[in-house]
C-alpha cells in the first residue's frame, strides 16, 4: 500500500509538471510604431504556402539598416499567408496577402494597420486610380475587384470574359491615362485594356503563353514577358518572349524571342522608365529603344539564384534577392548601377517583391 | 517431455511471442481491469536479435475508441507526430527524418501512399489495430526497406474467444463529436470471423485564441481606439470518417492457417482554414474525400522448424480534393475551382516469406515481395489549345525487394544477425543494402543486455516526386543513408510486485540526397536532391509495472529522446545559414509518459507528451515565426466497468488537453484546448468462452 501511495505521489507530480509548459499569456499586445524613412525599401516576403509566415522587411538605404518582420513588430500579429505585393499610395502602404485573402493598409508614419479589405478570393496586386478607387487582380478568378481605399470596401468587380473563373488569372496592372492595362498570367495569353471610367474591358490582345509582367516605358509603350509555359502545359509550351505593345492600337510592335526552356524569375522597369531589367540566371538590362537583346548579363553571381529584383529610384542601385532553400531567411544583394556588388542584408522567407517609399 | 519443451521453445523462437503477444484484448467488460501482462523474462526471440523495438500493448490501443494511431504514437513514444489540427493530417517521423522516411506496414503490407510517400496516422483508428510496434532506424531493415527513420508495424490478429461476441461502444464529446464502434466476432477452434465498424463525425469547430489576427475597435471617425486578438472557431474542420474491417481466419490443420483482411475507409473531411485566413468560410469548400480498400489474403504454415508465409494484397484508393470559392454571397454566383484533384491508386502486392530454424542457434529468414502501383492523378481542367484538358499524370511502377537474414545466437552473451537486402523499381536497382545487428547479455541473470546495429538504407523518390505535373523531377536520385545504433536494455526479475524494464540507445545516421520541394517563379513547386542530413542522439524508455495485491495495479511507460538532426549539406552560397542547423519541424527533445492505475473495476489513464521548440526555418533564424514554442499536453481517462447478469458495461470519460494548453504543432494550425468525451460500452454475455 505504501508503494501505491508513492506511485500516486509520483503521478500527482507528473500532472503538475505537465501543466506547467505551454501556458500562454492573455495580455493584449501593445502596438509599437515604427516610422518609415523618407527613402526606404520594403521587401515583401511571401513566406511558405499555407504556413502563414509571410513578412515585411524595411530597409533604410541611407543608414544601411534593415528591420525584419516590421509588420508583426509594429502591430503584434502575423502578416499572413503568402504576401504577394505592396503598393504605396499617398502615405499608406497597401500589402496584398494572397492566400489570406486580405489587403492591409498601413500608415507609413507608424507602420500600424489603418484598415483592411478582407474576403478577397486570391489577390495578387493592387493598382490605384484615385483615393476612392483601386483595382485588385486575382489568381483563380476571372474578376478584377474594385475597391474604395477610403472605406476599405469592395465596391464592384469587372468580369473578364476571355477566361473562366477556375483557371482565370489577372496579374500585374498599369494605368496610363484613362486606361488600365492588365497582364493575364496563369493559363492565359492576353493583355486587357480596361476603361477606368466605365470599368469595361475595351480591348484584348493575345500576346503569347502566360504573360506575367507588365510595365509601361517613358514612350507609353507596354512591355510584357510571356514565360512560355512548361512542358505538359495544356495551354502549350513555347519559347518565352518579350513583347513591346502599342497600348493605343493594342498591337505588338516588337517581339524578342528567347530559347525554349529559358527560365525568367522577374522583369522590372527602372524609375526613368527607359530600361527593362530581368533575371534569367543573371541580371540583364535592355534599354527600351534597343533593337537587340543583350548578349551578356549585367550581373552574375555564381553563388546566388536570383528570384526577384528592383532598382533604387534615386541611386539606380540594383537590389536582387535570393530565396536560397526557401525555408530560411532570404538575402538581398545590393549592386551599383554598373553591377558591382556593394553589400547584402537578410530579409524574410521567400522574398517575392519590392516596394519603394521615396 | 523434453521433446515437447523443445517444441514450445522453437514455437516461441519463431513467433517472437514475448512482447507483442503479451496482452489480451480488453474491450470485454466483465473482467478485472487489465493494466499490463507482466512479461516473463527469458531468452530474447531470435527474430529480435539486436532489434530496437517499441511495442504498444492492447491496453494502449484500446484505451478508447476515438483514439487514432497518431494519438498512440504521440503519447506513447518519443517519435514526433506533426498534427495539422484535430482530425487532420498527422504524420510521424523518427529521429529527425521526414514523414516519408517512416515506412508503415499493415499486416506486413506497406500502406505508405505511393504518390506522397507518407502515411496519415489520423486516418487509422487505434481500435482497428491489435498489435503496433516501432522499429527504430537500422532495426527496420530486417523487415522493410526505405525506412530511413524507421518503421511502424500495425497488425490485426485473429480473436482468441470461441462463440459469438459483440462489443458496442458509443462516444459523445465536445464540438458535437460522435463516435461509434461495433465489433462482432464469431469463432470456434477452426474458424474465426471478426467484423469491426467505426464511425466518427464532428463539425470540429473548436474555439481558440487567434494570436495571428487582431480585431480593432474604431471610434466614429474610424480611428482605432482599441484592439484585441479574437477568439475564433476552427473553420472548415468538419469530418465524417467511416471504417469497416472484415477479417476471417481458418485453421486448415495443425500447421496451416488462411487469413483474409478487408479494410475499407470512407472519409469526408474538410481541411481547416489556417489562422491567417480572412476568407469567408461560408463561401469556401475545402474538402478531401477518400475511399480506400485494403485487402490481404494470407497463408501461413508453421512447422516445427520452419514457417512459411505467402501473402497477396490489393489496395485501391480514391482521393478527391476540392478547393472551391463562391465569388460572391449570391447563391447563383460563379464558383471558382482553385484546386481540384482526383487521384486513383491501384496497388497489387505479393510476398513470400520463410523462416527456418537451423538447430537451436541459427535462424534463416527470407523475404521476397513486390508492389505494382498504377496511378492516375488528375488535376483541374484547363482550357488548352485542343479544348478542355486535365492536368495530371498517369504512372505505374513495380517495386520489389528481396532480403535474407541469417541470425546466430552463439551464446547468451552474443547473438548476431546479417541482413542482405536488394531493392528496385522498374529498371532501377539499389546497391546491396546490408544490415548487421547484434546483442547479448551483460549479466548472467539476463537482467542487462547490450545491442548494436549498423545499416545502409535507401529510399526511392515517390511517384509525385518524379512525375507530378507540373513540377515533377524525373532526374531525382534516391535518398541514401547510413546509420548505426548502440544500446543497453535492462529488465528486473524475480521481484514479486514491481517489474522495471528500460532501454537506452545511441544512434547516429547520415542521409544524403534528401529530397525537398521548393517553389519556382513559374508558380509551381518542384523537388530536388538538396540536403545532406546528420542525425544522432539518445532514445530512452522506461516501463514500470506493479501488481499490488488483487485490487491494485499500476504501470508507467515513459520515453525520452534527444535528437539533433542537422543539415550538413553543401551551402547554397556563403550566405546560406542553414548548414549545421537543426532541421525544421524536428524537436530536439521529445518525451512522453503514460500512467495507468487500476483498482478493482476502476481504471485511470494519464498520458503526457512533450515536444521542445521546433524551428520553422532551416537557418534556425530568430524571426518571430521562425520557431514554435515547446508544449506539453495531457489526457486523462477514467473508466468504470460493471458486470451485470446479461452484459458487461464500460463507462469512460476522457479529458483531452487537460491543462488547456494553447499550442500549435505546425505554424498557423491551432489545436483545441480542454475538451472531453464520454464513452459507453456494452458487451452482451452470450456464454462465449475464452480459448485456453
Amino acid at each position: 500500500m505504501k508503494q501505491m501511495k508513492n506511485l500516486l505521489k509520483i503521478s500527482l507530480w507528473a500532472l503538475l509538471l505537465g501543466g506547467t509548459v505551454a501556458c500562454s499569456s492573455d495580455e493584449e499586445p501593445i502596438p509599437s510604431p515604427y516610422a518609415t524613412p523618407n527613402h526606404a525599401l520594403f521587401v515583401v516576403n511571401g513566406g511558405n504556402f499555407q504556413s502563414g509566415n509571410a513578412s515585411l522587411t524595411l530597409y533604410d538605404p541611407a543608414a544601411k539598416t534593415s528591420i525584419n518582420e516590421i509588420f508583426r513588430k509594429a502591430n503584434g500579429y502575423a502578416l499572413g499567408d503568402v504576401a504577394q505585393s505592396m503598393t504605396i499610395h499617398g502615405n499608406t502602404g497597401w500589402i496584398v496577402v494572397n492566400n489570406s485573402g486580405v489587403i492591409y493598409a498601413v500608415d507609413l508614419a507608424t507602420m500600424l494597420v489603418k484598415g483592411r479589405i478582407e474576403g478577397l478570393t486570391s489577390p495578387r496586386y493592387i493598382c490605384f486610380v484615385s483615393n476612392e478607387k483601386a483595382y485588385v487582380s486575382h489568381m483563380y478568378s476571372n474578376q478584377i475587384t474594385i475597391i474604395n481605399p477610403r472605406t476599405y470596401a469592395v465596391t464592384g468587380s469587372i468580369t473578364c470574359s476571355n477566361m473562366e473563373a477556375s483557371t482565370g488569372s489577372t496579374e500585374q496592372m498599369v494605368i496610363d491615362g484613362n486606361y488600365l492595362y492588365v497582364s493575364c498570367w496563369s493559363y492565359q495569353k492576353d493583355i486587357l485594356k480596361i476603361d477606368t471610367t466605365t470599368d469595361k474591358v475595351v480591348a484584348t490582345l493575345e500576346v503569347g503563353i502566360q504573360p506575367a509582367s507588365l510595365h509601361i516605358d517613358r514612350n507609353h509603350k507596354l512591355w510584357t514577358l510571356c514565360d512560355g509555359g512548361w512542358d505538359g502545359n495544356p495551354l502549350g509550351y513555347e519559347a518565352p518572349k518579350l513583347c513591346r505593345i502599342n497600348p493605343t492600337t493594342m498591337t505588338i510592335e516588337q517581339e524578342f524571342t528567347f530559347t525554349k526552356g529559358d527560365y525568367f524569375a522577374k522583369v522590372v522597369m527602372n524609375e526613368a522608365k527607359d530600361t527593362l531589367y530581368w533575371i534569367k540566371g543573371g541580371i540583364y538590362a535592355l534599354p527600351v529603344q534597343s533593337e537587340t537583346l543583350p548578349t551578356s548579363p549585367l550581373i552574375t553571381n555564381p553563388e546566388a539564384a536570383f528570384y526577384t529584383m528592383t532598382i533604387d529610384p534615386h541611386t539606380k542601385e540594383i537590389y536582387a534577392a535570393d530565396a536560397m532553400d526557401w525555408t530560411q531567411q532570404g538575402i538581398v544583394y545590393r549592386y551599383t548601377p554598373s553591377g558591382v556588388l556593394l553589400d547584402w542584408f537578410y530579409v524574410g522567407v521567400c522574398p517575392e517583391n519590392f516596394c519603394w517609399n521615396y | 517431455m523434453k521433446k515437447s519443451r523443445l517444441f514450445v521453445w522453437v514455437l516461441q523462437l519463431l513467433l517472437g511471442v514475448s512482447t507483442a503477444y503479451a496482452a489480451e484484448p480488453r474491450l470485454e467488460a466483465d473482467s478485472l481491469v487489465d493494466i499490463r501482462e507482466v512479461e516473463i523474462l527469458g531468452q530474447r526471440p531470435m527474430k529480435e536479435i539486436g532489434v530496437q523495438k517499441t511495442a504498444f500493448d492492447s491496453v494502449i490501443l484500446n484505451e478508447h475508441i476515438a483514439l487514432s494511431i497518431a494519438d498512440v504514437l504521440n503519447f506513447n513514444s518519443s517519435i514526433f507526430v506533426k498534427h495539422y489540427g484535430r482530425a487532420t493530417l498527422s504524420t510521424a517521423s523518427f529521429r529527425g527524418t521526414s514523414p516519408a522516411h517512416t515506412q508503415v506496414l499493415w499486416n506486413g503490407m506497406k500502406i505508405n501512399s505511393p504518390m506522397l510517400g507518407m502515411t496519415d496516422f489520423s486516418m487509422i483508428p487505434a481500435c482497428f489495430i491489435d498489435e503496433a510496434s516501432l522499429l527504430h532506424g537500422a532495426s527496420s531493415v530486417g523487415t522493410t526497406g526505405g525506412g530511413l527513420g524507421g518503421a511502424v508495424l500495425l497488425a490485426t490478429r485473429p480473436r482468441t474467444e470461441e462463440g459469438l461476441t459483440l462489443n458496442y461502444v458509443q462516444g459523445v464529446g465536445s464540438f458535437e463529436t460522435y463516435d461509434e464502434y461495433l465489433r462482432i466476432g464469431y469463432g470456434n477452434h477452426r474458424w474465426q470471423l471478426s467484423t469491426r465498424v467505426a464511425y466518427a463525425s464532428s463539425p470540429n469547430d473548436y474555439k481558440y485564441r487567434n494570436r495571428d489576427k487582431m480585431e480593432y475597435v474604431y471610434d466614429d471617425q474610424m480611428n482605432i481606439i482599441g484592439q484585441y486578438h479574437p477568439t475564433e472557431r476552427n473553420r472548415n474542420g468538419a469530418y465524417k470518417d467511416f471504417h469497416l474491417l472484415q477479417e476471417a481466419s481458418v485453421r486448415l490443420n495443425n500447421d496451416d492457417r488462411l487469413g483474409l483482411n478487408l479494410w475499407y475507409v470512407g472519409s469526408n473531411r474538410e481541411l481547416p482554414l489556417n489562422t491567417t485566413s480572412y476568407a469567408d468560410a461560408s463561401r469556401i469548400e475545402n474538402r478531401q474525400r477518400e475511399h480506400t480498400l485494403r485487402s490481404l489474403l494470407s497463408w501461413e504454415r508453421m512447422r516445427r522448424n520452419h514457417r512459411l508465409t505467402a501473402k497477396g494484397g490489393y489496395i485501391f484508393s480514391e482521393l478527391k480534393y476540392d478547393h472551391r470559392v463562391r465569388m460572391s454571397d449570391d447563391a447563383d454566383a460563379v464558383v471558382s475551382t482553385m484546386e481540384r484533384s482526383r487521384n486513383y491508386t491501384h496497388t497489387l502486392f505479393a510476398q513470400l516469406q520463410g523462416e527456418w530454424s537451423l538447430g537451436e542457434k541459427w535462424l534463416l529468414t527470407t523475404d521476397l515481395n513486390a508492389y505494382h502501383h498504377r496511378i492516375t492523378a488528375k488535376g483541374k481542367e484547363v482550357i488548352g489549345e485542343q479544348g478542355p484538358e486535365t492536368l495530371g499524370y498517369r504512372g505505374h511502377r513495380t517495386e520489389w525487394s528481396a532480403s535474407a537474414t541469417l541470425r546466430w545466437r552463439a551464446s547468451r552473451w552474443f547473438g548476431v544477425g546479417l541482413t542482405l537486402r536488394e531493392e528496385g523499381y522498374d529498371e532501377e536497382f539499389s546497391p546491396l543494402i546490408p544490415a548487421l545487428v547484434a546483442d547479448g547479455d551483460l549479466l548472467r541473470n539476463g537482467t542487462l543486455r547490450w545491442r548494436a546495429s549498423l545499416t545502409r538504407n535507401y529510399r526511392y523518390p515517390t511517384l509525385n516526386d518524379l512525375y507530378f505535373q507540373p513540377g515533377g523531377n524525373p532526374d531525382l536520385r534516391p535518398e541514401e543513408g547510413w546509420s548505426y545504433d548502440l544500446g543497453i536494455e535492462f529488465q528486473t526479475n524475480k521481484q514479486r510486485h514491481i517489474v522495471a524494464k528500460g532501454s537506452l540507445s545511441w544512434f547516429d545516421s547520415h542521409i544524403d540526397d534528401w529530397i525537398l520541394w521548393h517553389p519556382t517563379a513559374m508558380g509551381y513547386y518542384t523537388p530536388e536532391n538538396v540536403k545532406k542530413v546528420h542525425s544522432y542522439g539518445l532514445e530512452s524508455a522506461l516501463q514500470l509495472t506493479a501488481r499490488l495485491g488483487r485490487a491494485w495495479q499500476a504501470s508507467l511507460d515513459a520515453s525520452y529522446a534527444w535528437t539533433p538532426s542537422l543539415n550538413e549539406g553543401e551551402p547554397f552560397s556563403s550566405a546560406d545559414q542553414s548548414v549545421g542547423k537543426q532541421l525544421p519541424y524536428q524537436p530536439k527533445h521529445t518525451a512522453s509518459a503514460a500512467l495507468r492505475i487500476g483498482y478493482r473495476r476502476w481504471a485511470l489513464h494519464y498520458k503526457w507528451s512533450y515536444y521542445s521548440k521546433r524551428y520553422t526555418l532551416s537557418s534556425n533564424g530568430s524571426m518571430i515565426s521562425g520557431s514554435l514554442d515547446a508544449y506539453s499536453t495531457s489526457d486523462l481517462t477514467l473508466e468504470k466497468r460493471l458486470s451485470l447478469r446479461w452484459c458487461g458495461l464500460s463507462l469512460k470519460g476522457t479529458l483531452h488537453n487537460l491543462f488547456d494548453a494553447e499550442y500549435t504543432t505546425v505554424l498557423s494550425r491551432p489545436m483545441p484546448g480542454l475538451h472531453g468525451q464520454l464513452f459507453l460500452g456494452i458487451t452482451p454475455k452470450w456464454g462465449c468462452k475464452r480459448k485456453q
